[in-house]
This record gives C-alpha cells, sequence and structure tokens, in this order.
C-alpha cells in the first residue's frame, strides 16, 4: 500500500496532472497512453480485493503491445480503465495527452468515439446492420461521413470484397472479427483496445486477424493494446507486459512463443 | 412448480405489474359499471318504494307500449275515484294529476342538469309521502308548495312568486308551503311541485281527469287481495297494480331507461380495455417463455414432464389472474365513485345509493379477469412446453414455432370471414337490437384478432417506411430503432395491435360521428327554409300555442309548428308529427317521392297521412293504403297514405294535419317551431322581437338556423368526447403493452447496447433508439387501428345510409390520432430508454 502512495506522489505524475489541466499535452516522449499509480478496490473492509495494485505504463505512438497473465491478473481491469470503460480507485491515466480519469460521462463517451477503438472477444457487430455499416458505425454514431478514402482502404486492408453487404449472421466467425477490426480503426482511433481478440476463434481465422492488426500496426502506424492469454497472438507485438496481482511483473519486447512461456513460467515460480 | 412460478413473478416485478396492471385495468371497467348501475338502481327504488309507501293499491291508465316521447297518458276520468271508493276493503282513494314541466325564478329556468321537474296535484301526506316543514299544501288556484331543494338552492321562501311552465301554458304561482318528500329533501336532480287538482288539469291539459288513484285498504285487506277487487270494478283501461308492484315496475322503468343506455355503452368500453389487456398478457407470457427458455430446457432436462412446465407457466398466469381481478373489483368501485363525481360535477344529478357490490359483480370481474389472463397465456404456455431439453444446452437457439404457426395465415383469413360474418349478420339479420349488436361486436373482436395475427406481415414494410425519416433525422438512433422493430415482427405487431383495438374503435367512433354530423346539417340545410328554430330547453314541450304566438310577431314571415309522439304502426314505434297544412311547406322543402308536391298536405284532412320512404318500407305500406295507428293511451285510427317524402334525419316518420294530429291524440306535444323572417326586415331585428315575444315563455330556446346547427353537432361532439375519454382506458393499457415490451427488448440487447456505447454512442443516442422503436411501434397500432376503424365505419354507415348518415371521414381528427399514436410511444419509452441509457458498459460487454 505505501508503496502505491509513493507512485502517486510521483513528480512526474503531479506535473503532468498540472499540465493536463492547463489544456497542454503533456511532453512526455511520443506516449499516446500514460498511467500512473493506477489502482482498483474492488469490495470493502477485509473482502477488499486489488485488482490493480499500482500500475505505471506508458504507451509510445505506433507501439503494438500485448498485455498477458493470467486469469485474475488485472489484465483486462486495466485496459477497461485505460480506455475508459472503467474508473481507476486510484491514479491516473491520460490518452493523446488528457486526463481521462476525472471525465464526465459525456466527455468519456465522446473520448470512445474519437480516441478509442474498440475489439472484444465476443459479439463486436451490431446484428440488424450490414459489415459495411458496421464498418462506419464510429463514424455515424458521431454524426461524421468519414474520409471515404480511408474507409475504402480499410475495407480492402480487411479483405472481405464482396460479402460487405451481409448481415453478420451470414459471416464467418473470422470474416466477423476482421469487420470489428476494420470498425475499430474506421475512427482513425488514438489507441486501439483489443480485448482477447482471437479468443473465440479457431487457430486459422485467428491467424488472419492477427495479421491484419500487425499490418494495422505496421502500414497505418496505430496504437495497439491487446489483452491475451494466447502466447502465440502476444508474439505479435512489439512489447509484451506480463501483469500479476495487479502490478506490472515483466515489461520486455518482442518474444518468441518459447520465450513467453519461460517467462510466464519463471513468474509463476516466482508466486 | 408452484414455487418456480411465484419466483418468476417476482423475479421480474416490473413486467408482473405492468401485464396485472393491463388486465386490473379491463376488469376495473367491467366491476365499475355493475357497481354503478346497481348504484343507480337502487337509487330509483329507494325513491319509489317511498313514493309509494303505504299505497296499498296504485290505478293508472294502461300504456299500449313504451317508448321515449310517447308523454304521459290522458289518465283516468275523475269519476273513477268515486269508482275505486267504493270498491269492498278500500279505505280512501285519492286521485290526482303529475306531469313534467319547469319552474322558472325571476325568468330564468331552474336547472335540473336533465332530471325532470315533476308536478302533482296535492295529496294528502299519506299519500304523497311528503312532510310540510313551512307553511302548507296549495288551497286555492295560483298556489303552490315546492320541494325543500327548490327552495333552498333558489333562496324561495313563503309568498314568493315563480313561473310554472307546463305543456298547458305558462302560469305564475305563489309559493304557499315547502315540504320533503320521503326520507330524501330531493329526489336524484328531480324537482317537485304540489299544486292544487284544478290547476294541475289545466297545466297539463287532463281537464276532467287524474293521472293515478292512489288506494289505502282497510286495515286487514292485503294489497294482494284488493288489487284483483279494484281491477274488477274498472273499465279494461285501467292498469291496478299494487304499491310494490308498481315501486318496482316504475323503478325497472327508469333504470332500464338509464341502464338500457349506460350499462352496455360501459360494459362494451370495457369489453374493449380486457380485450386489449389480452393482447398485452399473451404478449407478456410469449416474451416471457422465450426468455426462459434455457431455464424451461434446463427444468426438462432435470426431469420436469411437459405437464409440469405447462403448470409452472399456468400457475404465473392464475396468480396474476386472480390477483389482477381482486384489485381490478377494489378499483372498480373507485371508478364506480369517480364517474358518479364526474356526473355531479356535471351537475347530472343521478340518484344513488351507496356503494353495492353485488355478489354478480364479483363473480363476473373474477371471471372475466381470470379466465381472460388464462387464455391469453394459454398459446405461450404451450409453446413453452415444446422446449426441447436440449435447448438449456445451446447458445442461441430460438423458441420453437408454435405447432400451428404455419397455419396462422389460414386461421386468420378464417376468423377474418367469420368476424365479416358476424358482423353482416348482426346487421342484417334478425332478432332484437341488443342482440344484434352483441353478434357485432363478436364479429368486430374476430376481425381485430385476425388483423393482429396478420399484422406481423405488414411490420417490416411499415417499419422500414415509417423508419425511414428517423434514419435521415438520426443516422444511428434512427437506423438501429427501425431495425429493432423489424427484429422480431410478431412481438412488434401484437404490441401494436393492442393500441390497434383502442384506437379503431375510437376511429370507428369518430367517423360514425362525422357522418352523423354532415347527415344532419345536409338534411337541415335541403329541407329547412326557416331562419329560427324554438326549441324547449331539456327536451320539454312548448306551449302549444307558442307558434301562433310568434307568427304575429312583428317581422315574422312563417311560424310553424311541429307537433311529435309515438304512437305503435303495424307494431313498431313510429314518430307521428303533427304540422299546420298550411304553414309548413313555407319553411319547410319536401323531397316528394313519386310525383308529389306541396299540394298534398292540403288533402291531408283528420285521416290522411304522408309517410317517409324508409319508413313506409319498413312499415310495408305505400300510397293508397291504410295504416292502423295504435296511440298509447290505445286508441286506434285509420290512416290513408297519400303520398311519401324523403327525410330520414329530421322528420323520419309519418306527417298528419294538425287536425289529424289533435283527433289522434289526446294531448299537444309541440317540440320545434320554425320561424322564417320576412326578408324585408332585419334579421337581427326580427330576432330580438321574437326574444321579446318568447319572455313569458321561460323554456323556450330561440335559436338561429346556424346557432340550432353547431348546437347539435355541439352535442355529437360532447358524446364523442365522453366516448373518447373511456375509450382512453383502453389506449393507456395498450400505452403498458408497449412499456412492457421495451422493457424486455432492452433487457435482451444489453449486450449489444454496451458495445454500441463501448464504441462512442451517448447515452442521449441510446434513449433515442428505443424512444424511436417506440414511437415506430405506436404508430404502426395507430395507422392499423386508423385503416380498421376507417373500414368498421364504411362498413357500418353504408348500413344505415338509409337513414341518411353518410360515410365521411375527419381528416384532422385523424391526424389527430396518429399524434395520439406518437405520444403514446413517447411516454412508453420514458422508462424503458433511461434504463437502456443506464446500461453499465463493462456488465453489458461480458453479460451472458
Amino acid at each position: 500500500m505505501s508503496e502505491m502512495t509513493e507512485n502517486t506522489r510521483q513528480p512526474g505524475a503531479a506535473a503532468a496532472a498540472t499540465t493536463c489541466e492547463e489544456g497542454t499535452t503533456i511532453g512526455l516522449d511520443d506516449a499516446v497512453v500514460q498511467a500512473r499509480g493506477v489502482t482498483k478496490l474492488y469490495g470493502q473492509g477485509d473482502a477488499c480485493v486489488h485488482a490493480l495494485a499500482g500500475v505505471d505504463i506508458d504507451l509510445r505512438r505506433g507501439a503494438y503491445t500485448a498485455v498477458m497473465g493470467p486469469s485474475g491478473s488485472g489484465k483486462s481491469t486495466l485496459m477497461h480503465i485505460l480506455a475508459g470503460l472503467d474508473r481507476p480507485s486510484a491514479g491516473n491515466v491520460w490518452i493523446d495527452g488528457l486526463e481521462i480519469t476525472g471525465l464526465k460521462e459525456r466527455a468519456l463517451t465522446q473520448l470512445r468515439r474519437d480516441k478509442i477503438g474498440f475489439i472484444f472477444q465476443t459479439f463486436n457487430l451490431l446484428a440488424t446492420l450490414t459489415a459495411a455499416e458496421n464498418i462506419v458505425l464510429p463514424l455515424t454514431i458521431a454524426g461524421r461521413k468519414g474520409d471515404a478514402a480511408w474507409v475504402e482502404e480499410l475495407v480492402a486492408t480487411v479483405g472481405l470484397g464482396d460479402r460487405l453487404g451481409h448481415k453478420p449472421a451470414e459471416l464467418s466467425g473470422g470474416q466477423q472479427q476482421r469487420v470489428a477490426v476494420a470498425r475499430a480503426l474506421a475512427s482513425r482511433p488514438a489507441v486501439l483496445f483489443a480485448d482477447e481478440p482471437t479468443g473465440n476463434l479457431d487457430s486459422h481465422t485467428g491467424e488472419e486477424v492477427l495479421q491484419l492488426l500487425r499490418h494495422s500496426s505496421d502500414k497505418l502506424g496505430q496504437t495497439i493494446v491487446m489483452v491475451t492469454h494466447d502466447a502465440h497472438a502476444a508474439t505479435y507485438a512489439d512489447r509484451i507486459v506480463f501483469l500479476k496481482d495487479g502490478v506490472i511483473a515483466h515489461d520486455c519486447g518482442r518474444l518468441g512463443r518459447d520465450e513467453i512461456y519461460d517467462v510466464i513460467k519463471s513468474l509463476e515460480d516466482a508466486g | 412448480m408452484i414455487r418456480i412460478a411465484w419466483r418468476s413473478l417476482t423475479a421480474h416485478k416490473l413486467r408482473t405489474i405492468l401485464t396485472t396492471l393491463a388486465i386490473l385495468l379491463g376488469v376495473a371497467m367491467i366491476c365499475g359499471t355493475y357497481v354503478l348501475s346497481d348504484q343507480i338502481d337502487r337509487g330509483f327504488k329507494n325513491i319509489f318504494t317511498d313514493a309509494y309507501k303505504g299505497i296499498d293499491v296504485a290505478v293508472t291508465r294502461k300504456a299500449k307500449f313504451s317508448g321515449e316521447m310517447t308523454g304521459a297518458t290522458a289518465g283516468l276520468p275523475e269519476s273513477t275515484i268515486a269508482q275505486v271508493r267504493g270498491v269492498n276493503g278500500v279505505a280512501e282513494a285519492y286521485g290526482f294529476v303529475t306531469g313534467t314541466g319547469a319552474v322558472a325564478v325571476n325568468g330564468k329556468v331552474v336547472s335540473t342538469g336533465g332530471s325532470p321537474t315533476l308536478f302533482f296535484s296535492y295529496a294528502p301526506s299519506d299519500i304523497s309521502n311528503t312532510t310540510y316543514v313551512q307553511g302548507g299544501p296549495p288551497t286555492a288556484p295560483g298556489e303552490v308548495s315546492i320541494i325543500q331543494k327548490l327552495a333552498t338552492d333558489q333562496k324561495l321562501h313563503l309568498g314568493s312568486v315563480i313561473d310554472v311552465i307546463a305543456p298547458g301554458g305558462s302560469d305564475k304561482a305563489r309559493v304557499v308551503g315547502v315540504f320533503t318528500f320521503g326520507a330524501e329533501s330531493s329526489l336524484g336532480g328531480s324537482l317537485i311541485v304540489d299544486t292544487t287538482l284544478a290547476d294541475a288539469q289545466r297545466w297539463f291539459d287532463m281537464p276532467g281527469s287524474v293521472s293515478e288513484i292512489d288506494v289505502k285498504a282497510v286495515p286487514g285487506v292485503p294489497p294482494d287481495t284488493l288489487a284483483p277487487r279494484v281491477r274488477a270494478a274498472l273499465p279494461a283501461y285501467a292498469d291496478v297494480k299494487t304499491g310494490a308492484q308498481a315501486a318496482i315496475d316504475q323503478t325497472k322503468q327508469l333504470s332500464d331507461a338509464i341502464g338500457s343506455f349506460l350499462r352496455p355503452m360501459l360494459l362494451s368500453f370495457g369489453g374493449i380495455a380486457v380485450l386489449v389487456g389480452a393482447f398485452i398478457i399473451f404478449n407478456a407470457f410469449s416474451m416471457t417463455v422465450a426468455q426462459r427458455r434455457r431455464e424451461l430446457a434446463l427444468l426438462r432436462a432435470l426431469g420436469a414432464s411437459r405437464r409440469q412446465v405447462l403448470l409452472t407457466i399456468t400457475c404465473e398466469a392464475l396468480a396474476m389472474g386472480v390477483l389482477a381481478s381482486l384489485l381490478g373489483i377494489l378499483a372498480g368501485l373507485a371508478i364506480a365513485a369517480g364517474i358518479l363525481r364526474l356526473f355531479a360535477a356535471a351537475q347530472i344529478d343521478i340518484p344513488h345509493s351507496g356503494l353495492v357490490l353485488a355478489p354478480r359483480t364479483v363473480i363476473v370481474a373474477l371471471a372475466v379477469g381470470i379466465l381472460v389472463t388464462l387464455l391469453s397465456a394459454v398459446i405461450p404456455s404451450l409453446r413453452a412446453t415444446r422446449v426441447p431439453p436440449m435447448a438449456a444446452l445451446q447458445e442461441g437457439a430460438v423458441l420453437p414455432p408454435s405447432r400451428l404457426a404455419r397455419f396462422t395465415p389460414y386461421l386468420a383469413v378464417v376468423l377474418a370471414l367469420l368476424g365479416a360474418l358476424g358482423i353482416v349478420a348482426g346487421m342484417y339479420g334478425p332478432g332484437s337490437a341488443s342482440s344484434r349488436l352483441g353478434v357485432i361486436a363478436f364479429g368486430a373482436v374476430f376481425v381485430f384478432v385476425a388483423v393482429a395475427m396478420v399484422s406481423r406481415y405488414v411490420i417490416k414494410p411499415l417499419a422500414g417506411l415509417l423508419g425511414w425519416p428517423l434514419q435521415k433525422l438520426a443516422p444511428v438512433s434512427g437506423r438501429l430503432a427501425r431495425d429493432n422493430s423489424m427484429r422480431n415482427p410478431a412481438r412488434t405487431a401484437a404490441t401494436a395491435s393492442a393500441l390497434m383495438i383502442g384506437l379503431g374503435v375510437v376511429v370507428f367512433v369518430a367517423v360514425f360521428a362525422q357522418g352523423l354530423k354532415s347527415s344532419f346539417i345536409d338534411s337541415f340545410d335541403r329541407s329547412v327554409r326557416a331562419d329560427f328554430v324554438v326549441q324547449g330547453q331539456s327536451y320539454l314541450p312548448l306551449p302549444s300555442d307558442t307558434a301562433s304566438r310568434l307568427q304575429g310577431v312583428a317581422g315574422v314571415q312563417t311560424a310553424a309548428g311541429v307537433e311529435a309522439q309515438q304512437a305503435q304502426i303495424a307494431k313498431k314505434t313510429t314518430a307521428v308529427y303533427g304540422v299546420d297544412p298550411y304553414t309548413f311547406p313555407r319553411i319547410w322543402k319536401f323531397d316528394w317521392v313519386k310525383g308529389g308536391s306541396d299540394a298534398l298536405l292540403g288533402k291531408l284532412g283528420t285521416n290522411g297521412a304522408i309517410v317517409e320512404e324508409q319508413t313506409a318500407a319498413s312499415l310495408g305500406t305505400g300510397i293508397g293504403k291504410t295504416i292502423d295507428v295504435v296511440t298509447v293511451d290505445g286508441k286506434q285510427a285509420k290512416l290513408k297514405v297519400i303520398g311519401l317524402y324523403r327525410e330520414t334525419s329530421m322528420m323520419n316518420g309519418v306527417i298528419v294535419s294538425d287536425a289529424g294530429y289533435t283527433a289522434l291524440f289526446a294531448k299537444p306535444q309541440l317540440f320545434t317551431v320554425y320561424v322564417k323572417g320576412d326578408p324585408g326586415v332585419g334579421m337581427a331585428q326580427t330576432e330580438a322581437s321574437l326574444k321579446a315575444a318568447l319572455v313569458a315563455v321561460p323554456t323556450a330556446d330561440l335559436q338561429t338556423a346556424q346557432q340550432y346547427k353547431d348546437g347539435i353537432v355541439k352535442q355529437v361532439n360532447q358524446i364523442l368526447n365522453l366516448l373518447y375519454g373511456l375509450l382512453a382506458m383502453s389506449v393507456i393499457i395498450s400505452l403498458f403493452g408497449i412499456v412492457n415490451t421495451l422493457v424486455l427488448a432492452v433487457f435482451e440487447r444489453t449486450r449489444e447496447i454496451g458495445l454500441t456505447r463501448a464504441i462512442g454512442m451517448s447515452r442521449r443516442q441510446v434513449r433515442a433508439t428505443v424512444r424511436y422503436e417506440s414511437v415506430i411501434t405506436s404508430i404502426i397500432g395507430a395507422i392499423m387501428g386508423i385503416v380498421v376503424g376507417i373500414v368498421f365505419a364504411w362498413v357500418v354507415t353504408t348500413r344505415f345510409a338509409g337513414q341518411g348518415i353518410t360515410f365521411s371521414i375527419p381528416g384532422g381528427q385523424l391526424v389527430a390520432f396518429l399524434i395520439v399514436g406518437v405520444i403514446v410511444g413517447v411516454i412508453a419509452a420514458i422508462l424503458p430508454a433511461r434504463r437502456a441509457a443506464r446500461i453499465d458498459i463493462l456488465e453489458a460487454i461480458h453479460y451472458e
């Protein structure tokens, strides 16, 4: 607990908070997502559980980061907080220079709409809309027409071709998830969050989605945060962050599958 | 299983409450109707029991038939009193004259809110049941005593002078006494004035006659023994009854007059409400079953039999039905009290007793509530039993369609045909009016159900059409709302159908009333050449000399009166009009049939008649034939038909000359005087002169032709508003249905709403989506209602085309009903939209 308190008192965090209030971007590198001392408590008193116990993280623009960890490590909670879906019990989060921790519901909605893209494990598409309509949904919600060339490029990247006019029920799981990726990219978000994007797919179609994400990072310079427990999926990322018991246990660059297993094993042994 | 049913009811409190409310309101209306009419019955019974207290035998003149404008009978000759006194066992017999008139104070008619002002010639207090609180009974001509209510309301006291207005003329009278009647200080809203016998005979045109003779028996002679003796001593036209029987008969006559109108009307609106409620229950249970598919499948997988599953759902329906019916009975008591309060506010003083909750009321309310709930739940329950145990393990499996699903369109067609058959049979078939109306009502219910069954096929195109402008307005919310409303067409259809029924009846009533109004105005414009119309207030007849009094007024070219009475011709109660053959054609343009002309009027004499074409057809008579007329007094006459005319709206019956009328009927009954002004004199001036001439007749209402037409339209509109008020209940119930459906739809789409929120949809947009879906559903309901209502109205007006009712669509009102549909949708969406907007995104995304 003392560690957490210390974290929140970090001079950098304080300075960042101040500059943010003044409405300018914080000048720390080219970080798109920054978190300082992020803590999440569930329950009260003796039943109190630390889902996150003070996490500091900076995600550079254009980086493809995988967040790994066993069940209950807090990886999903971290993603939800970074994405503004959940509020931390303590700590601060900045996205594209804007502190989101104190934002009102309305501003958070706008943030999700304009700055963030989402891909979930299941249920990413609206059943009543066609694939094409699902892709531009964030733009439609924002009341924007969108950049036609950009949408076209996305559609080409996703490679759905003639299936664009189909409803999700008529698409395979892999196709649906590719549509979800295109949708998440449609509003050119500052950061794309993917929550176990291949968790519900077979290995082959999962591969397609992973390649698509990699492509987005390489060719489009898209910042990506992917939560996964699949080591193979994590090999596609530039950086892998391992969470354990609500804190960052290991943070490293690109790893192969076996190396990832080694890290996991060493963390388990340490626990 | 019963515990599972209970758990399910309590777990979905909102749905249980809304569904219960839907059936509750219908039951409440039915229960309220019975309570109210029982209260009114009891109220009249109390009055007449009071009136005949202590009277052993009552003698009146036999009425040959009863009708709304038959007026009083000619009465009994005064000599009858002596005959009655001569009967062995009669201690005392007292004859008196009674009639209906009006009282004016300071030239203003005392309003009774539609109740009659009754005049009685004096009878001793043990006969009349009056108790004097001030002064005493009238003894000299020009003296009256009055009921306490009149004295109090109008601040009258002994010595005050009032105007008495009666069919035989109007007079000044001095108040010499104030009394109470029975135990009451008033008699509903009725006023009572006691006069001397001579005055009453003069005012009511009954010289030498009495209306009724009340008899007291010698102690020890029971009324049942005395009545046959009196009957034996009197001529055949005398009607002899015991006092008790007379009280019962009079109660029945009066409460029938009110009940025959009020009770079926209120009951049918209650029935409509119940029908709407049935749709909502059906829908609610269908949704419940669909939602609990996995739970039911699990039960089946654990070994529950189909019967047990059926039992669970049925138990739920039963519990809901019992609860709704019991609460509905309580609410019905409140409705009855509320309607009486409304009557009082409208100054309609209907006599009534305290709350009467007859066993019949409770039984009917319970039976209707429980049966309708069970019946509405039976199809969803049967479908529940068809959930395979496997469904517990499958993700996203849908409810098995009903085994009859593929027959639905055929079934709907059969139902629609049966319904149409019922309506046609009811309109053209034989039988009494009420039984035919019943058949029509059943036919209409069948048609409504059939339309509801096939409406699922129009949901997609209609929702697509309605959603299109919404989509332009709000690209996301509008589009999603449109798609959502098309997702489960059967559910949207059932929800919209509930609204369709209420609005369908509203539209039917509106279109029918429009036809009524326009046909009346057409008819008036076509036939009436007069500039002014004079009628008595509260349908009181005018003094018989009114026409001749107005003829002499400056600026009047012609004043022609129309007397009216009902008589029986060929066993049918028919209106007989008496007109002056020379003045009447000047204010009335006849539409003659077969070469007739106004000259025919001059040939009427005392035994000629001209007959309205439709009337002639229904009486089976024609030119040159003879019709047999029987008056209410039993007088018989033969009239020769010398001409036919067309006028179904205002003069639908038989026209005789004034001389012929006087020969036929004992008493004048002048209802209307038409006045045509001299074109050379200004209308305003003539109107002023007429007003001055009518000062002596305070009950007379002088209206210009335009005012008269406006007045009739206003009357129709008043009734229309009353009907709208009663139908509002059904619309409110259907609103609950929409809320119910939306709440469930929001619940089902939790994940979807969470997803859209996660990718940037605002709460406002989520609310708008739900609201638009609601509005799409309600507009579909409104459109279906308008279409069905117009078709019904068209069919019915076609039937009544003979009565001059035309088919005419009130466009403005239809637009208003569509707007009502939109408002219903917006209101229904408030709660579900708030729920949808409050959905927690994280929970929604992980929601299973």
